[in-house]
């Protein structure tokens, strides 16, 4: 085997069988017969946050970048998400009067993430936030005025893309890089082979160009014949950042057999394990892979992350209430992680389909952006409604008890703490449920994030579970890599997370 | 042992695959490079199996007008560059300047809340088969109830 010729290696590879059989030759096999078709200082897997911030800054130092990008679409889950991202001891935070620490917002995160996060990267995260956010903003992203206060965070430190979505910065960032003359970005482009030389490091990958994505497949990274086959060398390293796995049906089932086929998810269809299992190949650690988390903010009326999501999160979970429909009792902290919500959720939903309503008032609406409660109302996912009763008759709750529910939580906010689920009410505006018209919606978790991935180090080097140091020439940034949130992330901690480590992935080739 | 002859076998098996799949590939570069000037009989089968879409159809577009320079075999013929959609149709921004009658809610999917103008046109107009909304990937509510847009041309 140790005969194979680099070139009939990765033919073979292109057929599409064999790779794990083979992967040990992958080291020893002759790179120097390996014909490139283009070659460039860094390789960047991916489209989205991370990859686009390794790009920025690995080409700022004057590197020739390469980003590519499977899908025909630019950004992956970051174009779709809701635009939140947590920062620590930022602008906004002074203005607002929020005292804030790194050592805070790694104690909230640690608390939602079971004590199972790595330390050491959360506080990466949290100290270059700052640097993270001037990054962006640099690019030309903007936000919304007020900061966020997200479920699981002790303070209010989150800010808000303008336009609601992580679009109100992919956008800018891949404007910004379309202007650099040492970047090239190619889209439907699919990673499909690391090229290692004979020590072992990663210099070039094996792409197929004019790759359709298609979604009508079962299993898109092995049936999936499309693209020509291309060598790209990597004179300095590649950076994974292909995002996680939420879409690969196979594979998120082998990591949680309770997650049926058909479970919906808010990410976009391109996010499979392929890459993943392919820097599995080449040893890099595996760290927390069975860890996913649902979004517990979704609606069974829509489709992935929909219009409700982002109305829940900003409206009904801060300044509102989530009932069981069948008591019209609240049945959990309406802030808590997203994890402790989900399990809470899952429980109703799971009898009967029961699902939870989430409920808030006009002010409450009248404190988030108001294109939000707008979209969603349009969408027919949020629907208003003059009195409780006629809200409480909509969804079959029993009247005396959601009026009796609503008061006692009225109460709560007066006296700023809720003895029931330990909800942070004295966060909440002093809102209360009863200003007419009424919202209510339905909710259920969506898979949201698979916490688990590659292990890296605090300079985004990939850990080798061979010899526990980094592989030379691979970095990886983002949903990719595993560790930072433990068993479960706080909200608006994804897209620091990718940032920050894109960031320092560009810094560190 | 056992495992050596299997995987011998295995290796020799990929070989010859990709020995096949190497072949293939140079036969299709050639037809394409020695006959891209040669003219395109389109036979009725073809029409049939490639039909255009109706603006398109009468307009008596022949296959040359997209695919030019990619042959004269049909099964052949890659889908073309956006550019070639734009020949006609400008740019993605004048599309939705023209078209901001959709606009309603920020969704106009020619310069988007998500996208701005950077989607490929084929990621919802198809040619030769019926075209998709990328959108409802995640807003199925808002086509069904008809806040957005008509079905994709």
């Amino acid at each position: 085997m140790a005969n194979v010729s680099r070139r009939n290696f990765f033919k073979i590879g292109a057929v599409g069988a064999g790779m794990i059989a083979l992967g040990s030759t992958a080291a020893n096999a002759d790179t120097k017969k390996v014909k490139y078709d283009e070659e460039y200082d860094v390789v960047i897997i991916g489209s989205g946050f991370a990859a686009l911030s390794a790009a920025i800054t690995s080409a700022e130092k004057g590197n020739k970048v390469v980003i590519v990008e499977k899908m025909g679409r630019i950004g992956g889950n970051s174009v779709i998400n809701g635009g939140l991202l947590a920062v620590v001891h930022s602008p906004k935070q002074k203005a607002e009067g929020v005292q804030d620490s790194v050592e805070l917002y790694m104690k909230d995160s640690m608390k939602a993430g079971r004590n199972i996060n790595h330390p050491e990267l959360l506080k990466v995260i949290a100290t270059r936030s700052n640097d993270a956010l001037n990054l962006v903003q640099k690019c030309g992203a903007k936000f919304y005025d007020k900061l966020s206060h997200l479920g699981g965070h002790s303070v209010p430190r989150t800010y808000l893309s303008a336009n609601g979505s992580g679009s109100g910065i992919v956008i800018p960032m891949f404007n910004y890089l379309k202007k650099m003359p040492n970047v090239t970005i190619k889209r439907r482009t699919k990673f499909e082979e690391f090229i290692l030389d004979d020590t072992g490091s990663v210099v070039g990958i094996l792409a197929k160009e004019k790759y359709r994505f298609d979604s009508k497949l079962k299993d898109d990274d092995r049936e999936n014949k499309t693209g020509k086959e291309k060598y790209y060398k990597a004179k300095k390293g590649v950076v994974m950042a292909s995002g996680g796995f939420s879409r690969d049906i196979f594979y998120r089932k082998q990591q949680d057999p309770r997650i049926s086929d058909d479970a919906d998810s808010t990410n976009q269809p391109g996010a499979t394990a392929g890459a993943l299992l392919k820097a599995f190949e080449v040893g890099a650690v595996p760290v927390h892979v069975s860890w996913i988390q649902f979004g517990p903010w979704a609606c069974p009326d829509e489709k992935g992350f929909g219009a409700a999501s982002n109305f829940n999160i900003n409206a009904t979970f801060r300044y509102g209430i989530s009932v069981n429909a069948k008591t019209g009792k609240r049945y959990m902290n309406e802030l808590a992680d997203r994890r402790t919500r989900a399990t809470a959720m899952f429980k109703l939903v799971n009898d009967n389909k029961n699902y939870p309503i989430n409920i808030c008032d006009q002010t409450a609406v009248d404190n988030i952006i108001p294109e939000l409660a707008e979209k969603a109302l349009k969408a027919g996912v949020v629907k208003k409604y003059n009195t409780i009763e006629d809200l409480a008759a909509a969804y079959g709750i029993p009247l005396k008890e959601l009026k009796e529910t609503i008061k006692q939580y009225n109460n709560y906010v007066k006296a700023g703490k809720d003895p029931d689920f330990g909800k942070p009410v004295d966060k909440a505006d002093g809102v209360q449920i009863a200003k007419a018209p009424f919202y209510g919606t339905k909710g259920v978790p969506k898979l949201h994030h698979t916490m688990g991935g590659l292990k890296i180090n605090t300079k985004a080097q990939v850990i080798s579970t061979k010899t526990k140091e980094p592989i030379p020439g691979l970095y990886a940034a983002g949903e990719i890599t595993g560790g930072t949130h433990g068993a479960s992330r706080l909200g608006s901690c994804s897209i620091p997370d990718c940032l920050v480590f894109g960031m320092i992935a560009g810094e560190n080739i | 042992m056992k495992t050596k002859v299997k995987a011998t076998f295995l290796f020799c098996f990929f070989l010859l695959l990709s020995c096949l799949y190497a072949n293939s590939q140079q036969e299709e570069s050639t037809t394409l490079s020695s006959n891209s000037d040669a003219k395109i009989k389109v036979t009725p089968e073809q029409k049939e199996k490639y039909h255009l879409k109706p603006v398109h159809a009468q307009l008596y577009f022949d296959c040359i007008f997209c695919h030019e320079g990619q042959g004269n075999n049909p099964e052949n013929f890659e889908a073309p560059d956006e550019e070639v959609c734009l020949a006609c149709h400008k740019s993605k921004l004048y599309l939705a300047k023209r078209l901001e009658f959709m606009d309603t809610l920020k969704a106009n999917p020619h310069n988007s809340v998500h996208d701005g103008p950077n989607l490929y046109c084929d990621e919802c107009h198809r040619e030769h088969e019926p075209s998709v909304n990328m959108c409802s990937e995640c807003h199925l509510k808002e086509i069904k109830n008809n806040i957005w847009m008509k079905a994709t041309p």
